[in-house]
């Protein structure tokens, strides 16, 4: 589990003589949490308390179970007709007007009882006086009925059994307004509780009732939300601050709190909400462009693609190895290019010329749809990239660790870096799915913010392709193997030090990108700084309501003696000379 | 289905009782269904729809009274709550604020109040109701009047 890189993390942290290090280590290990260590683990004297502190506030959302949800609304409700000596019916009504805040009845009821008790129907007596005889009238179908076959609300109205029954049934079977539901008289609002239609309607209906009420205690209370994934039941009660809405469910969705689209940090909400607009909105124009195959550009074959990174090889004979995205080859994707991959480089693709099509190319750039085009491919095909991760993520926790752990002859705790590796490449494709949402909106005229994005965009893609590449083909030959072998060793190490770079790296891309790519304004575009600097030195200055996120100049970047890696961007105690993620020689 | 008709027949005998008591409404229920009603309702005082007698028509659901009837004007009228063309009615109480605790006799006082006063802001006649919100009161009293004289009152001679 642990890498080696994940141990000299360790020892950094006991040979470094101020925080700001400490920190730094903590952010690239810690994604969830990161903002909330910031605020806590600074600068103060009681760290032991903090840090407890700080691991509590890591989840700023709690995931609710049908029964956790029950237990909570009965305590509630027992809560407020304890407190305000009322039952319990009349409890859920107050609190369901409420949206489920029991302080905010008790504020209500203790500044004016009458308004509140005649504002939702809770009276205290009969409003009106029944005459005494033994027969009464049933005030909807108008027959006689002895007066122990009469019921009434709080308000006296008198009304046969069957036309309550009837009544209520009609409001359960209109939805959940039945929660509200008042005497049947015109001129009478006197609340009809729970303990009434309990007594009146069938299984049936009570049960719809039960479910409404239930429903109404996540749906109404504004700190509760149902998990918007297909099929989950579980409800997620979001406790932390407007910093961080990523949540993720039992059932393994992740989405933001805000918006409940799936969750799309480092792109805020408006502009995914704009995306998917645009994406619903071009989908016609959309479907023949990524229909299912691209030929393959040597042997114009049809492929499917099926792997999950971006380096492609055609079937024997044709061999032809190329790139998904610009079906160029792959050879063009070197290091001579800048990195192994840099297919992201729209603008400069187009300027070297590359391609046979160019000139074509050249023209349609100007066209917007081109230009749209360009980053929807490369999202959805992120999203693809993410969804064949996630099921090869399935597959590896469920079939292949059994088999890789007989194999190599280790318990199956010590290949969990695999899984890691893996979960971190799901997480990464979805960050980097999103940078294409945000490159779409970043404004064309910003060119230094644009060429420092797409920096740190191709930065991020190559990063991850070594690592998915890593993860998917180079655990071939381990699967296959016979027995236990030597490389299995460097393959973990590697494995688990890619999986600690790319995460790294990501960490401070989503910084980057969330706080404006305000970095370029102070420093050259090309520099590779990371906000993680500017964030870290921020928060040193104390409880900054902006944190990590909020980013400073770079200039800061020297006050904290921190060193930036130029290869990785991993950030290095002032002491080192070498990179400790990947032994580049400080610049 | 039976609950209907007996709650439709206690009212029906409601009716011939109290033919007297409101002089503005006039219930007949139809000879051979008794889910079918007419009423013939005052035009109030001081509207622009005094003196004309209103004719409206009742289709009663079988799930009457937890389901609210259906009610129209049969009579022209020019009034922003009423379609001008089929003599649909807007009105809360004849769709989610029916109380199964009304009878055709208070549906009648409620549109008779509701010819009184209109909601000029759900109009089923747009006409009408812009008269009304841009504060053309004689226009829109005019308009009213010449449909009242029109389609409600009996012609003279």
């Amino acid at each position: 589990m642990d890498s080696e890189d994940d141990m000299h993390d360790a020892n950094d942290i006991e040979s470094m003589d101020d925080d700001e290090g400490f920190y730094s280590d903590e952010m690239g290990m810690d994604y969830y949490g990161s903002d909330d260590d910031v605020d806590v683990d600074f600068g103060e004297d009681n760290e032991g308390i903090k840090r407890i502190e700080a691991s509590r506030a890591e989840n700023n959302f709690i995931i609710l179970k049908e029964s956790d949800i029950k237990q909570r609304q009965e305590e509630d409700i027992t809560s407020v007709s304890t407190v305000l000596s009322i039952s319990r019916a009349a409890s859920s009504i107050l609190l369901r007007y409420y949206n489920w805040s029991v302080s905010e009845v008790h504020e209500a009821w203790f500044a004016d009882e009458d308004k509140v008790r005649k504002t939702f129907g809770l009276l205290k007596k009969p409003a009106i006086q029944l005459p005494s005889s033994r027969e009464l009238t049933c005030g909807i179908c108008f027959e006689a009925f002895h007066r122990g076959s009469i019921r009434s609300a709080a308000c006296g109205h008198p009304f046969c059994c069957a036309c309550w029954e009837g009544y209520i049934r009609t409001s359960i079977s209109d939805g959940p307004g039945c929660l509200i539901l008042r005497c049947p008289d015109p001129s009478c609002g006197a609340a009809v509780g729970q303990d009434m239609i309990t007594m009146l309607v069938s299984d049936e209906d009570n049960r719809k009732y039960s479910r409404y009420l239930l429903r109404s205690y996540i749906e109404d209370n504004k700190k509760t939300k149902w998990c918007p994934a297909p099929g989950c039941e579980y409800a997620v009660n979001f406790v932390g601050d407007d910093e961080n809405y990523d949540v993720s469910c039992l059932c393994s969705y992740g989405f933001c709190w805000n918006c409940t689209e799936e969750a799309h940090r480092p792109v805020d909400c408006s502009t995914v909400s704009k995306w998917i607009m645009k994406n619903s909105a071009e989908s016609e124009n959309m479907n023949w462009i990524l229909a299912n195959s691209k030929p393959c550009p040597k042997c114009k074959r049809p492929i499917e693609k099926n792997q999950g990174c971006m380096h492609m090889t055609c079937t024997p004979p044709c061999k032809f190895e190329f790139c998904w995205l610009c079906l160029g080859a792959w050879s063009d994707h070197g290091e001579r290019t800048g990195g192994f991959y840099a297919c992201n480089r729209y603008e400069a693709a187009k300027q070297e010329g590359v391609y046979d099509e160019t000139e074509r190319r050249r023209e349609m750039a100007k066209n917007s749809l081109e230009r749209y085009t360009h980053y929807y491919e490369r999202w959805a095909s992120n999203q693809l990239s993410r969804q064949k991760a996630l099921a090869d993520l399935h597959q590896m926790r469920t079939v292949h660790m059994e088999k890789l752990s007989d194999i190599q002859r280790e318990p199956e705790s010590q290949l969990k870096f695999i899984t890691d590796a893996w979960q971190q490449i799901v997480e990464c494709r979805r960050v980097l799915k999103w940078t294409y949402a945000y490159g779409y909106y970043l404004p064309e005229h910003e060119h230094a913010k644009r060429q420092f994005f797409e920096y740190l965009q191709g930065e991020a893609e190559s990063g991850l392709e070594r690592l998915h590449q890593c993860a998917e083909k180079e655990l071939q030959q381990f699967l296959s193997a016979d027995g236990p072998s030597k490389e299995f060793i460097d393959f973990h190490t590697k494995l688990a030090g890619l999986t600690g770079v790319t995460k790294n790296y990501f960490e401070n891309l989503v910084s980057a990108l969330e706080n404006g790519l305000s970095d370029v304004d102070s420093q050259a575009a090309c520099s590779g700084s990371s906000s993680k600097n500017g964030g870290s030195s921020k928060a040193k200055g104390g409880k900054g309501k902006g944190t990590s996120r909020a980013g400073g100049s770079s200039k800061n970047v020297d006050s904290t003696g921190m060193w930036t890696c130029e290869y990785c961007t991993y950030a290095n105690s002032k002491h080192s000379t070498t990179c400790h993620m990947c032994h580049h020689q400080r610049r | 289905m039976q609950a209907s008709r007996a709650r439709l027949f206690k009212e029906y005998k409601e009716v011939q009782r109290e033919k007297v008591a409101d002089p503005d409404i006039q219930l007949v229920c139809d000879d051979s269904n008794i889910f079918k009603w007419t009423a013939l309702i005052k035009g109030p005082s001081e509207t622009p729809f005094e003196g004309g007698v209103f004719q409206l028509a009742f289709a009663v659901p079988e799930q009457y009274p937890l389901q609210p009837p259906q009610v129209r004007f049969l009579t022209k009228i020019f009034h922003p709550n009423v379609h001008f063309k089929t003599g649909e009615i807007c009105l809360d109480i004849l769709k989610n604020a029916w109380s199964p605790a009304w009878t055709l006799q208070s549906v009648c006082r409620a549109i008779i109040a509701l010819m009184a006063h209109p909601e000029p802001d759900s109009p089923l006649n747009c006409d009408s109701g812009n008269l009304l919100r841009s504060g053309d009161l004689r226009g829109y009293y005019s308009m009213a009047r010449m449909y009242t004289k029109l389609a409600a009152m009996p012609k003279k001679g």
